[in-house]
């Protein structure tokens, strides 16, 4: 009883009650059939989201005005230059990577450089640095599809006994992310400087270097997704980021970490991003016209919000 | 045939036209005012223009044809850039706009200071602009009148475009009316997939494990591929999916053909309908007598001409057209290409 309680307390409950309840809502109304087949592709689709709001998780936790809006032309142009360098060839795949890890790092430290040598504030600096990173994608590559060698489309697309294998790989890093976030000098470091920067500089934390790791973090995992997903979806495309720009901030929110920063958990994004995915899936199937679930999508995640902070006001 | 009755088109106004031409616009100045660059059609089309216009500069038709793109595809920024066209003295302005009636404003300004504004793909509903619109609707029930001919019924999956934009309800209206028409069949469910293939397959891989057997998958262009591979993925019978003339989509259809006598169509509009704008703003500052209203024909792929178009299409990019002044002469005239 108690224990169920305490579960109850967590933040991040209500983002896996949310997903539930839309995939029981949706099986019900096909009276079960595909329910199954319709999971599969949640953990499938729910994956890219968990990679990207991971980053943007850590970033969002640095407190107020914090937010990587840099994450959809990161992707793309990690995407682009991955897929053109691969150009198709199997041998190339472990390059291509590289290459797409190499180019996020290079965004987050450009991001950085921005917020710190120059003073912009996060939001304008990652917007605006994503227009250079958009350009350069279009420049590179002139909105032309690259195909991925075949070996990475198998691997995206791979199942083992009925799970996505990218799925698998997700949830690796995501405990990761988990161990870096709550057992870590350095995650701890993030949830310090989100409650009170001061006082986490006070206490020996080193505030910028720490902010720095961050945004590099969020930029490497967003570059980690474009090239994963330009392998997925059968090539690079120059819009394949666009709308990872508000889902990954919607799964960090939904997921129950603060947006004023300094409380954040893992296990809420991996809830959040099944949760949209099967939100849409399910407005889909009752064939709701676009109007009603647009309007249907704002209420239900705004009602799991307020669900996932009235639990924390409480604790 | 195409080839007869432009030939005798053009040989017929070169007769009229031989005095006057190509001097007349030789001094003018056109603008492209483009809102969007964020996709492979747009660049298609951008690339398309660049290589049309690059020519008849050199060629002394106009003097400048240079292009705009606006960063944040915002109305605002659409109509603030438009003033600056104006200002900067431009004869003719060639609009793919952000909004059809958002940009009036801007648009009447331009008229007022004598500029030409024609516009395309997105147009303007202000009067002073001509239009080269695009018939999505028809676009649309063709796909269902195609599907007619093969099958004798069956469930259907729609894939829509960008909800809120005009083009999405002007091609679904006309799939519906299609399937209304036709009476065979039932469209049993609908997905938005934005144009674009991966989030078409994240819909569709969605949607269709509570669908039954589908017959044939709608489409709006850009969106094929993504369906194809979501229902690979699902491991459910392949239906007849209606491509949107995007290279992956071509290849595809190609190597299903190949494999096992996949049929299918692809229809799309050919990004090039730039160059065709550009034609009819020449033809406009010339002095011709243009109606205000003209409508773009389809660039349409079938299983005969399927392996000409691919090999004429850019890897990774759309089959496109290139117009020339004699097409856009056509256009203006009421023929059909």
């Amino acid at each position: 009883m108690t224990a169920t309680l305490n579960l109850l307390k967590q933040p991040w409950v209500w983002a896996w009650v949310g997903a539930l309840g839309v995939w029981g809502a949706t099986a019900a109304f096909t009276g079960g059939q595909g329910a199954g087949e319709v999971l599969r592709a949640a953990l499938t689709f729910g994956a890219f989201y968990v990679i990207v709001a991971l980053g943007q998780m850590f970033v969002v936790t640095l407190g107020p005005g914090n937010v990587d809006l840099s994450i959809p032309a990161c992707m793309t142009l990690a995407g682009t230059v991955a897929m053109k360098t691969m150009a198709g060839a199997a041998a190339m795949i472990p390059v291509g990577l590289l290459i797409a890890l190499g180019i996020g790092l290079v965004v987050g430290t450009v991001n950085y450089a921005l917020i710190r040598l120059l003073r912009i504030p996060p939001i304008i600096a990652t917007l605006s640095s994503s227009f250079i990173y958009q350009s350069a994608a279009i420049w590179w590559n002139r909105g032309l599809r690259v195909k991925p060698p075949a070996a990475l489309a198998d691997f995206t697309t791979a199942k083992i006994a009925g799970v996505p294998v990218i799925a698998l790989c997700v949830a690796v890093l995501a405990v990761a992310g988990h161990v870096l976030l709550t057992r870590t000098l350095y995650g701890r470091g993030v949830v310090a400087i989100g409650q009170n920067p001061r006082a986490a500089h006070l206490a020996g934390v080193g505030v910028e270097r720490i902010r720095a790791a961050t945004y590099i973090l969020s930029a490497t995992l967003a570059g980690l997704c474009g090239y994963l997903l330009a392998g997925f979806s059968g090539g690079a495309a120059l819009n394949m980021g666009e709308e990872y720009l508000l889902s990954s901030i919607a799964v960090v929110v939904i997921g129950g970490t603060s947006v004023a920063g300094g409380f954040a958990n893992v296990p809420g994004l991996w809830g959040a991003a099944l949760f949209l995915f099967l939100l849409v899936t399910m407005l889909n199937t009752f064939g709701a016209g676009a109007g009603v679930r647009m309007v249907l999508t704002g209420l239900i995640i705004i009602g799991v919000i307020v669900a996932a902070s009235g639990t924390r006001r409480r604790t | 045939m195409k080839t007869m009755t432009t030939v005798a088109c053009a040989a017929l106004l070169s007769l009229g036209t031989a005095a006057m031409a190509p001097a007349d616009t030789s001094d003018k100045r056109i603008a492209l005012s483009n809102n969007y660059a964020g996709n492979s059609w747009r660049q298609a089309m951008l690339r398309s223009w660049e290589k049309v216009t690059g020519e008849a500069v050199e060629e002394g038709v106009v003097a400048e044809a240079d292009a705009f793109t606006t960063a944040e595809n915002q109305v605002t920024e659409q109509a603030a850039q438009i003033q600056n066209l104006i200002l900067q003295g431009y004869d003719a302005i060639v609009l793919n706009a952000a909004s059809p009636e958002g940009l009036n404003g801007a648009v009447r300004e331009a008229c007022d200071a004598g500029v030409v504004v024609v516009s395309f793909d997105g147009i303007v509903t202000e009067p002073c602009a001509w239009r080269i619109a695009v018939d999505f609707k028809q676009m649309g029930k063709d796909e269902v009148l195609y599907l007619a001919d093969r099958l004798d019924g069956g469930d259907l999956l729609e894939i829509r475009g960008l909800a809120g934009v005009f083009v999405d309800d002007a091609i679904s209206a006309g799939i519906h009316e299609g399937v209304e028409e036709t009476g065979k069949f039932e469209i049993a469910g609908s997905v938005h997939g934005n144009w674009a293939q991966d989030v078409a397959q994240k819909a569709v891989a969605g949607i269709l494990p509570s669908l039954p057997e589908i017959a044939a998958v709608v489409t709006q262009g850009g969106d094929g591929y993504g369906a194809a591979q979501a229902f690979k993925a699902a491991g459910r019978p392949m239906p007849i999916i209606v491509m949107g003339n995007r290279h992956d989509e071509l290849t595809w259809w190609k190597e299903q053909k190949d494999a096992n006598g996949y049929e299918t169509m692809s229809v799309s509009i050919a990004p090039g309908v730039s160059t065709l704008a550009f034609w009819v703003a020449q033809q406009v500052l010339d002095g011709a007598d243009v109606p205000k209203d003209l409508t773009v024909p389809f660039l349409r792929i079938d299983q005969e001409n399927l392996e000409e178009a691919l090999e004429r299409t850019e890897p990774g990019g759309v089959a496109n057209v290139n117009y020339t002044l004699e097409d856009a002469k056509e256009v203006i005239g009421g023929g059909a290409m």
